[in-house]
């Protein structure tokens, strides 16, 4: 059985009276590209800190490769933090060979490897200026590739996506998918849902520090539910006409209704439902789910659930 | 092993690399050159001054020269046999000098005499002329630059008048320089001169008979006994006093590499903190050989610095060493060799390695807590104000090795690496040298246990200079510590 590059049990972690990550549990197995999403506040980069070692949890446990996160294991990970920053007098080359030297590289395949990855990355030209001379894109690109120039097992990326403009946003997600091919581990966080649709096999939801999902894309569309979107003419109620038919939980939205479609229904369904109650149809399509949407909605629930805590705690004590 | 010589690494080229470095290795022997040699220019550039003295006769006037020309002399005998002056053991040529300044010659002649060509004699700071006036109306204008004296170097203004009556009234110092005081004192002390005569010639002694007695006067030998050389038996020779000398030179080289290089560490933390690079760093390599790493780092610099001027300094005092008299070069290989002995060079290296570690790491840790040079500032202030303590002991040490302020002052542990070195040459009992090497020891360790939690907090937790009050009274054993 393999073991799993990241496993978190239980983990809480509290700073003084604030619990940045509760109870939060999850698994990146071998060979997958995890997404790690959340508002910001959700605990996503203090959970990220505790898998590295950097921090460690107040509760729970933490298992990077099978074993608590020391230096030895660290060397088959590959790390971007958060908060970015380099050694402003240093250049592109160096630092990446050092940060791969560090991580067990000898001198010499570090400076191969920084060659050949400045190369790739178009930054062949810059590989001896001082980081101080290149711009905010071009650093952030010498941080992700010293995280991964010693060729890691599992790479972690904090919000590797913010600061690149759109094309160098296609060539980090080009990266990742390499990085991916060569057998690499992927758990990233960020902001930008299409990032996580378009690459992730899974992904984990956090808001609050907790955990709200867990699963593949397709459960986490399925945790949204589907949906047609029927327009009909102005004042009719498609609502009367077709909750006899089975279709009960329906709701205008502007110029059309959305129609909830029960587990035995699809689409077209709710078509034939309103073509034969006679409404009078303007325009149909099924509700396209994304992933944007789903995280909005469980967020909006955990953070509604957190709010009816807090709201009964306090009448508890106001009652006390 | 592997991290620590990287860290190390990093930093060692990034310090060398760095503009700063150039001009302190460069600056600090120019700067120290001109700070020894300043004296010496004030003394030469000042230019000279002209008084008169107007009296009935030349007995002030030739009192107050000879006054004035015992400076000169002192100076000469100095700069002619300083290890003969300084021991009382003087060499043909200071007694050459000595006779012929006491039969009466001017300092020039008397160097002359004891064959000095090396020696550029200093202009004298003050000359006398003949009174342009005779009253304090008419004088007044050559004092306040309106009128100018006849001199040697052409007319010049009058610095002071010296009126002194035929009666016994009061002398009258006249000028209008209220600041300097030197003249004034050779006044007071060139009556105080003419004053004993008068009452010993009134006893019946005549000045021959005084100097006679000054002549007579016996020689004091210093002798200990425990002598640093079997050759000079129980006397005291510059072997004896040369581990003092070593030892504070030693300290006080202690007390100036932590003052200048250790803001190397400050400055490097607080450009990881603010360049955010720590998490980056923790994740490849563990705290404690991270911490490891840059002190070695510093200490190389250190070391850079020190051999570059050691190597500097044996190149030009070998180029110089032919012109240098011997005594001189035999003092200096002394001073060299009780350096060298193991007995001095042993603790001496054990203070330096600790007591660097000790101001290094809390360096360390106060970087790791600021983000600007200026809150480190708030942090380095009573740092600072407590290193001047131990340049203090090395003054005290230089008159009195032995005092006992040392003593108590050495076993706190923050003084203890500079007064044990300044204290292993009055031979302190064995279980005091001991003792206060485990307690450097001791202190060294918890001072690196206690920096390496402060840098932990600035480092992962993003702890403030805000945050060292509260952080200080969470800081005992307890509270569950960060992996890494």
């Amino acid at each position: 059985m393999s073991v799993h590059p990241l496993e978190m049990r239980s983990v809480t972690k509290r700073f003084g009276f604030f619990t940045a990550v509760r109870d939060l549990s999850l698994t990146v197995p071998q060979g997958s590209i995890v997404g790690f999403l959340g508002p910001n506040g959700a605990g996503k980069s203090t959970s990220l800190r505790m898998s590295l070692g950097v921090l460690s949890p107040d509760e729970g446990q933490v298992r990077l490769f099978g074993g608590a996160p020391d230096i030895d294991t660290l060397k088959r990970v590959g790390f971007l933090p958060e908060e970015r920053g380099l050694y402003k007098k240093m250049s592109p080359r160096a630092i990446i060979s050092y940060f791969a030297r560090l991580k067990g590289m000898s001198a010499s395949d570090s400076r191969k490897r920084a060659d050949e990855l400045l190369e790739v990355m178009g930054l062949g030209n810059f590989g001896r200026s001082r980081i101080s001379k290149l711009s905010k894109g071009m650093a952030q690109k010498v941080q992700i590739l010293s995280a991964l120039a010693h060729r890691p097992d599992f790479l972690i990326l904090d919000e590797p996506f913010s600061g690149l403009d759109p094309v160098n946003q296609q060539g980090l997600e080009d990266m990742i998918i390499e990085e991916h091919k060569r057998g690499a581990t992927i758990l990233f966080s960020t902001h930008v849902m299409e990032h996580a649709e378009r690459l992730c096999d899974s992904i984990v939801m956090m808001a609050r520090g907790r955990k709200v999902f867990d699963g593949t894309l397709d459960q986490a569309f399925g945790a949204l539910g589907r949906a047609a979107l029927i327009g009909v003419e102005d004042g009719y109620d498609l609502n009367a006409a077709i909750s006899p038919k089975g279709f009960t939980e329906n709701e205008l939205a502007g110029d059309h209704w959305r129609v909830s479609l029960p587990a035995q229904y699809d689409a077209q369904d709710a078509l034939r439902a309103a073509i034969e109650a006679g409404a009078p149809i303007t325009s149909f399509r099924p509700e396209e789910a994304r992933l944007r949407d789903v995280f909005v909605s469980l967020v909006s629930e955990a953070e509604a659930e957190d709010l009816e805590k807090t709201l009964a705690t306090r009448k508890a004590t106001e009652a006390a | 092993m592997r991290s620590i010589y990287l860290v190390a690494r990093r930093d060692y080229l990034g310090y060398v690399q760095a503009w700063g470095f150039w001009l302190g290795l460069l600056l600090t022997p120019i700067l120290m050159g001109v700070g020894m040699m300043a004296p010496t220019w004030a003394a030469n550039s000042q230019p000279t001054r002209y008084y008169t003295v107007i009296e009935q006769g030349t007995e002030f006037a030739d009192a107050l020269r000879a006054e004035l020309q015992e400076d000169r002399i002192a100076l000469v005998r100095m700069t002619l046999d300083p290890v003969g002056v300084l021991n009382g053991e003087p060499s043909d040529k200071l007694l050459a000098f000595d006779d012929a300044i006491d039969a009466g010659s001017t300092v020039e002649a008397a160097l002359e005499a004891a064959g000095g060509a090396q020696v550029s004699l200093p202009q004298a700071d003050f000359v006398a002329v003949a009174p342009p006036a005779t009253d304090e109306d008419s004088i007044r204008p050559y004092l306040m630059g309106e009128r100018l004296v006849e001199t040697s170097e052409g007319p010049q203004p009058l610095f002071a008048a010296i009126f002194v009556p035929e009666d016994n009234g009061e002398i009258e110092y006249w000028s209008e320089n209220v600041t300097s005081r030197t003249l004034l004192d050779q006044v007071r002390a060139a009556e105080r001169k003419i004053t004993e005569r008068k009452v010993f010639e009134a006893a019946g002694v005549s000045p021959r008979i005084l100097n006679e007695a000054e002549k007579q006067r016996r020689d004091i030998t210093e002798r200990r006994a425990r002598p640093a050389s079997s050759d000079s038996g129980s006397q005291v020779t510059m072997a004896d006093r040369a581990p003092f000398i070593a030892s504070v030179f030693m300290a006080f080289l202690l007390w100036f590499l932590i003052f200048s290089v250790v803001n190397y560490l400050l400055m490097g933390t607080i450009e990881e903190r603010s360049n955010k690079i720590f998490d980056s760093l923790l994740t490849s390599v563990k705290l404690p050989h991270m911490l490891a790493g840059k002190l070695l780092a510093v200490l190389a610099v250190a070391l850079t610095l020190m051999m570059v001027w050691a190597i500097g300094g044996s190149v030009i005092g070998t180029a110089l060493s032919g012109q240098m008299p011997a005594d001189i070069r035999e003092s200096m290989f002394s001073v060299a060799g009780a350096v060298l002995k193991p007995s001095l060079l042993m603790p001496a290296i054990l203070s330096f390695v600790l007591g660097y570690l000790m101001y290094g790491a809390v360096f360390l840790a106060l970087g790791s807590l600021c983000d600007t040079i200026q809150e480190a500032q708030t942090l380095m202030t009573p740092l600072i104000v407590m290193l001047m303590v131990p340049m203090f002991m090395i003054v005290v040490a230089i008159s009195d090795p032995e005092s006992p302020i040392l003593s108590v002052m050495s076993w706190i542990p923050v003084f203890t690496p500079f007064l044990l070195i300044l204290r292993v040459p009055t031979h302190p009992p064995l279980w005091e040298v001991i003792g206060l090497l485990v307690l450097m020891v001791v202190a060294a360790l918890v001072v690196l246990w206690l920096a390496s939690r402060v840098y932990r907090a600035g480092a992962v937790h993003g702890a403030g200079v805000g945050d060292v009050g509260k952080w200080f009274s969470k800081m005992l054993p307890g509270k569950k510590g960060e992996t890494g």
